[in-house]
């Protein structure tokens, strides 16, 4: 039997309910709590309520961790069935004593992937918050998961637009964000061919999709012209001006096409076509050597006579032919729209210059 | 004999961290990753051959069998593949880079996935040094060599798409001005229809023929065909075996004329044959085969996973059971602990592996006692120890351990390299 004595901060709610939070590591936390997984009895009977460790994200955590200046000012929530006694010691505060044996009285309700990442990581003395309530029963523990962990993530447009002005990120982020922060310049600075038309969560009129525009930086940034620029120490200024150029361009050449132009009435306008358009601004940077609007727009229009963005058929392969519209947003279709789009571009500046050799 | 690899996106990242079981800090996939090729020396095989099908999305070709993203195929398309696969410069210039179309990948479909053309243009624009014509796979073969009558009109029709494909693929190779070097494809149902095939590729103007179909036949089968071929065409006409699993009987196969071949298998086998998975030369000549042991990682093979789902195992006592195997191997191999140790601590973890398979206890019983014999074997002898090669000198005994991509894709690369010279001393010795 081990006794841990905490000085709380109690929090008046429901009467019948003890609520309070104090700070502990994580050895003693393990010590009177338990991650308490869902799972059957031999007869079928519904046990525990903890979904699993997810062991990608554990690592996130824990790489976050390992940091100096690592914060986890947001509390574990622990549930307490019996074991604890609160004794009152005036101005909300108290001081609380858990007991626990082989049977622990308390379960992780909320963090149980903060607290695994916790254990893998060396910190003597890292304290943190623990929210508790004691709870009259299992039945009423569950129901506190229930509530507790029924929240909405945040929207995705969101978390991408707030990317570029948050520091500290894990790595899955790095990449996304600088996409975000060409994807907002394009949006929002004075002068830019793309501005206020990429649909984001503070531009809820904008058309264009910023996950799609997104994608088409990041392509560029892991395999295409902007990873050549990240040499240079001017790179996002110089990432920026190119996509500028390129869309500039693509508004010049395609006209019609692309102004006032919706997802649902022209495929330029919709993602797979701004993707797969983002590789035709790849082949024209790489052969062509094209990185301003007059070069983009001079290479576009030998592609017009191939396109069918907004009426006409796609003519992909000799056996795949579609309707205008007959492209979708899947990874297949943006391959075999980008492998028709490119091929067609390399052709078309084959025949001029096969006409200017003979 | 040239000895190809398949390739499918292996390289691994070089300063990958063993003990806390993580990449390099700000490591880029692809780009700080290193081929095979490039982490040994000398590189384990004498050129590379790539899938259309694994880079280029298509009807018929399952979403799962394309590796490479619209990205990494635009690259390739305009950097060229030796420069996307880091295998120019002057030490790989005269290596071959193949192409082909990957006709398993879209076997179950009518035609090809790609037609003759695109098939051109991408080798083209790939700059491949050699370029397989797009066949349709025929996995038949009938040693009594029945007449095209005989067979399901299925069958003849894909034999039909594949000499008319490689006629029309010549046509345009030619007319590019040969900027790779064509090889037809050979697809038949039976030994006479092959070398049938075959002579009629000879007739259109290929010097250099790929077998295809070989990789469900048993060796005495393959050995019929290459028979019946190389009765049929000129000795000087040059020949691949595609897709070659037979890989460990390529001595009865050195009087073929065969120019080169390609197989994936050493590299699959360190982590899909439930024992063979480290190869190591025989004192006798051959090779022979290890177990590797399984130390998967408790929170993430999908076995231990259901196990916790189930709420049969608890998480946090396997991932104690996990690391203590670990240790005690390492122990092992560092000098500072009995082989009985680990052998104990590293069946403690098994069992649960085992266990998740949710078999009958007697089965288990019997599960368990085979892999304690294998596990024995391999720290009995502990391989990697004798093992000189670039990856075991620099991973030691983490190349045996049998978890996560970058342990498995090594203990690949070091089978290719066995392999590569165990095929070389196989030619030398016939010579």
């Amino acid at each position: 039997m081990s006794v841990y004595r905490f000085k709380a901060i109690r929090a008046a709610q429901a009467p019948e309910h003890d609520v309070f939070t104090f700070a502990a590591t994580p050895e003693q936390i393990w010590g009177f709590a338990e991650i308490e997984r869902v799972g059957r009895e031999d007869n079928g009977n519904l046990r525990g309520f903890q979904r699993h460790q997810i062991a990608s994200h554990i690592k996130e955590i824990r790489d976050y961790l390992r940091r100096d200046d690592a914060l986890l000012p947001n509390a574990l929530i622990v549930a307490f069935i019996g074991g604890v006694k609160v004794k009152d010691r005036g101005d909300g505060v108290v001081d609380v004593e858990i007991k626990a044996g082989d049977v622990k009285p308390g379960f992780v309700v909320d963090g149980q992937q903060r607290l695994s990442a916790l254990s893998g990581v060396t910190k003597p003395g890292f304290q943190v918050f623990v929210s508790a309530l004691v709870c009259k029963d299992y039945n009423e523990l569950r129901q506190q998961f229930v509530l507790v962990n029924n929240t909405r993530p945040l929207p995705k447009t969101l978390i991408y637009e707030l990317l570029p002005t948050v520091e500290g990120l894990p790595e899955r982020f790095t990449a996304r964000k600088f996409a975000a922060r060409i994807v907002d310049r394009l949006n929002f600075t004075r002068g830019s061919s793309l501005r206020g038309e990429i649909r984001q969560h503070t531009n809820p009129k904008g058309v264009l999709s910023d996950t799609a525009m997104q994608k088409l930086v990041m392509n560029s940034a892991s395999d295409g012209a902007i990873r050549e620029f990240i040499k240079d120490g001017d790179f996002e200024n110089r990432a920026y001006d190119f996509v500028n150029a390129f869309f500039g361009a693509v508004e010049s050449v395609f006209g019609s096409e692309w102004i006032g132009m919706s997802p649902k009435t022209s495929r330029l306008r919709h993602g797979a076509g701004i993707v797969a358009m983002g590789f035709v601004m790849e082949f024209l940077y790489s052969s062509e050597g094209a990185t301003t609007r007059p070069e983009f727009e001079r290479n576009l229009e030998l592609l017009k006579k191939y396109t069918a963005w907004t009426s006409g058929q796609w003519r992909l392969a000799p056996d795949d032919e579609r309707p205008w519209n007959g492209i979708q947003n899947t990874p297949s279709d943006i391959d075999l729209l980008t492998n028709y789009l490119v091929r067609s571009m390399k052709r078309a500046l084959r025949q001029p210059r096969q006409v200017a050799n003979s | 004999m040239k000895f190809l690899y398949s390739d499918t996106q292996d390289y691994v990242d070089p300063e990958y961290d063993f003990i806390s079981d993580r990449n390099a800090p700000g490591r880029r996939r692809y780009w700080d990753d290193v081929y095979a090729h490039e982490l040994m020396t000398p590189a384990p095989y004498d050129g590379l051959l790539v899938s259309m099908s694994a880079v280029r999305q298509a009807a018929g070709v399952a979403n799962s069998k394309v590796r490479y993203s619209t990205a990494e195929e635009q690259r390739m398309l305009r950097d060229g593949v030796r420069k996307f696969l880091r295998y120019g410069g002057p030490k790989f210039k005269d290596a071959m880079v193949l192409g082909d179309c990957g006709a398993f990948a879209y076997a179950d479909s009518k035609t090809p996935a790609y037609p003759p053309q695109e098939v051109v243009d991408f080798y083209l624009d790939a700059g491949f040094s050699h370029g397989i014509s797009p066949d349709h796979i025929i996995f038949d073969c009938l040693t009594d060599n029945p007449p095209a009558r005989d067979v399901a009109p299925g069958v003849v029709e894909r034999f039909d798409i594949t000499l008319s494909n490689a006629e029309e693929f010549l046509r345009l190779t030619e007319a590019e001005g040969y900027p790779f070097e064509p090889l037809g494809a050979v697809q038949g149902w039976s030994p006479k229809s092959m070398a049938d095939a075959a002579v009629r590729l000879e007739k259109m103007g290929y010097r250099y023929l790929a077998i295809g179909g070989l990789v469900p036949l048993k060796v005495d089968v393959i050995k019929h065909v290459l028979h019946a071929l190389r009765n049929a065409i000129k000795p000087e006409t040059k020949i691949h075996l595609l897709g070659f699993a037979k890989a460990d009987s390529i001595h009865q196969f050195t009087n073929f004329g065969i120019t080169s071949f390609d197989s994936t298998s050493p590299l699959i086998r360190a982590f899909k044959d439930a024992k063979a998975n480290y190869y190591m030369e025989s004192p006798e000549g051959g090779l022979d085969y290890y177990a590797a042991i399984r130390i998967p990682q408790a929170i993430e093979n999908p076995r231990l996973m259901q196990g916790i789902k189930r709420g049969i195992f608890s998480a946090e006592d396997l991932q104690r059971r996990e690391e203590k195997a670990l240790v005690a191997l390492r122990n092992f191999d560092g000098g500072n602990g009995k082989m009985k140790a680990a052998l104990e601590a590293v069946m403690d973890y098994q069992r649960f592996l085992t266990l998740g398979e949710g078999h009958p206890i007697e089965k288990y019983e019997k599960d368990l006692s085979k892999m304690r014999a294998l596990v024995e074997r391999t720290l009995d002898d502990a391989p990697w120890k004798r093992c000189r090669c670039s990856v075991c000198s620099k991973a030691g005994v983490e190349v045996i351990i049998f978890r996560s991509s970058n342990r498995n894709k090594r203990r690949g690369f070091h089978n290719l390299g066995v392999y590569h010279k165990h095929v070389q001393r196989t030619l030398e010795k016939k010579r």
